[in-house]
């Protein structure tokens, strides 16, 4: 069973539907990476797991616990960090845990050992500042130190690193990999090299509905092509290799560009070994041959079209 | 209950720091230190101000005058200083986002309601109160032979009518998204009492007697249980509008 499981959520706001049946299955300890472009609903999303807004039909479980909306039961196991998370400007770092801590009902020995071992996570800890003064990313990870604080199971984080530096960006994504051992994290992005970096699995919101959702093997195998890229030494080559006639066949396509030749194999029992045996009747050494691996980004394109 | 106090602290905190407590302290303390003084020195300044020839007869003023201007200040600036203080008290939060962190936290939006208005309430009461000790003292002080009736029972009753103008600007603050929609909300009801009003016969009920009759009591043209009424209905209908913005916030999409 998931931690976090969605069943048939529809959204609508006034005749803008938003989510239109989203079924989503979030099993434990994984890092999910939640893709959608912008205004595709992955915050209307979380906001209704967090029982902020009300879904208009369908169920939202977390760890086997129904979401009730205005309640916020089910969020003693969740940990949120809002996309620009705002805090009170007069406090400081220890100050806003301690609020969070009291609120959250830890005890007081607690909630110090608490704070201290997470602004030490975040790089906070000696920082005595206002956070009226803080920098978008200092927020960004007092806002991951507060979601961490009550040590939630599920640790939702909305567009965590969008509008950060590249070191910014690495800290939190690093941070959220710490946090994997203890936790499950739903972050959603449309930073498709994070997802490739951190994430185990992948989903992408599409027009209201999962357009794709697997771990990230099992997405780029489902979405493979028959595909090889061979690159030559020089056009001569390149036309040696494509006038073979072994290759013109109306299960194989072509597709030339200077020295590199894309060839696409459809149909059962196809494989690169017929190319390897062309060449090597051929006599021809290409400088690369190399099986196409679809790119997150032409995954994403490809289903969001 | 906790998250109640532990939100109660936040608040209180928030307007130590945001400098909205010592706005409210320091406007009330002006108007407490300059209500005596200003009676006081009123005929003085007119009769410094008359030339030659024109002479008015201005009669010797009294604790009544001090109390006149207290009652006045009050009603008039103080109330709408705090109006505009306290609108925001919702609205900023929500439209920042700094509440979300919270309630996401399990803190209950009817505490989040209750603390508010408690805080504000607070607020309210000390400025009005230091307010009042201000003029208290400072009257004995220049009017050492006023002894005035009714009055604690006239300030209360200001009092009151203040907490029925927060638990307006709390339901408003429930029911709309700006503190501009907020402070309309408010100006609106108060602009129906008053019109409201206008109807001799609404007055006994009308909660804006008691922000209006202040200086009838301690003259004694008002008597006190002639308010018995109104103070009732305040109540009831604070209590209400309180209910009610729990209620309307707890449905609210955040």
């Amino acid at each position: 069973m998931g931690i976090l499981e969605i069943k048939q959520l529809y959204k609508s706001f006034g005749n803008h539907e938003v989510l239109k049946g989203l079924d989503m299955d979030v099993p434990e300890h994984s890092i999910f990476g939640f893709v959608g472009q912008n205004g595709a609903g992955k915050t209307t999303t979380m906001k209704i797991i967090l029982g902020l807004l009300k879904p208009d039909s369908g169920s939202v479980t977390v760890c086997g616990e129904e979401v009730k909306y205005g309640e916020t039961k089910t969020n003693r196991n969740i940990g949120f960090l809002p996309d620009v998370p705002e805090f009170y400007g007069y406090m400081n770092p220890m100050d806003y845990l301690k609020l969070c801590g009291e609120i959250t009902g830890l005890s007081k020995s607690r909630i110090k050992s608490r704070c201290g071992e997470l602004l030490e996570l975040v790089g906070l800890k000696d920082v005595k500042k206002k956070i009226g003064g803080f920098s978008r990313g200092m927020k960004q990870r007092l806002g991951i130190a507060q979601a961490l604080l009550n040590e939630p199971k599920l640790l939702i984080c909305d567009e965590p690193t969008s509008a950060l530096d590249p070191i910014g960006r690495k800290e939190i994504l690093d941070i959220l990999l710490a946090a994997k051992g203890k936790t499950t994290v739903v972050f959603s992005t449309h930073i498709l090299s994070d997802v490739e970096r951190i994430c185990d699995r992948i989903a992408v919101l599409h027009d209201g509905k999962l357009a794709l959702c697997g771990t990230l093997s099992e997405v780029k195998m489902s979405h493979r092509h028959n595909g090889l890229v061979l690159e030559f030494d020089n056009e001569k080559a390149a036309s040696f290799f494509t006038d073979a006639e072994e290759l013109k066949k109306p299960s194989i396509s072509l597709l030339r560009k200077g020295n590199t030749v894309t060839v696409f194999l459809t149909g059962n029992n196809m494989d690169g070994q017929l190319i390897i045996d062309v060449l090597s009747r051929k006599r021809i050494v290409p400088l690369k041959f190399e099986v196409m691996e679809p790119t997150l980004e032409s995954l994403f394109m490809e289903v969001v079209r | 209950m906790k998250g109640y106090l532990v939100f109660l602290k936040k608040e209180l905190l928030e307007y130590a720091k945001t400098y909205k407590l010592l706005i409210m302290l320091m406007v009330f303390a002006i108007f407490g230190i300059t209500n005596p003084l200003v009676a006081k020195l009123t005929p003085q300044i007119l009769e410094s101000l008359m030339t030659d020839g024109i002479i008015a007869a201005l009669p010797e003023p009294t604790a009544y005058d001090a109390w006149t201007q207290f009652f006045k200040n009050a009603t008039q600036m103080g109330l709408i200083v705090m109006v505009i203080l306290f609108s925001g008290v919702l609205s900023s939060e929500l439209s920042k986002g700094t509440l979300i962190n919270l309630l996401t936290k399990g803190l209950s939006r009817t505490a989040v309601i209750l603390s508010k208005f408690t805080g504000m309430i607070l607020v309210w009461t000390a400025s009005i109160a230091l307010c009042f000790g201000l003029t208290y003292g400072y009257t004995a002080y220049l009017f050492p032979d006023g002894d005035i009736s009714n009055l604690l029972f006239s300030v209360l009753c200001l009092w009151l009518f203040g907490l029925f103008l927060q638990a307006v600007i709390i339901l408003s603050a429930a029911l709309t998204k700006s503190s501009y929609g907020c402070l309309l909300i408010t100006v609106i009801v108060v602009a129906a009492c008053f019109i409201l009003d206008i109807i001799p016969s609404m007055h006994r009920y009308n909660p804006v007697s008691l922000a209006t009759d202040n200086m009838g009591l301690i003259m004694g043209s008002v008597e006190a249980s002639s308010l018995l009424r109104a103070i009732i209905i305040t109540c009831m209908l604070s209590f209400i509008f309180l209910l009610l913005s729990v209620a309307r916030f707890r449905r609210k999409q955040i």
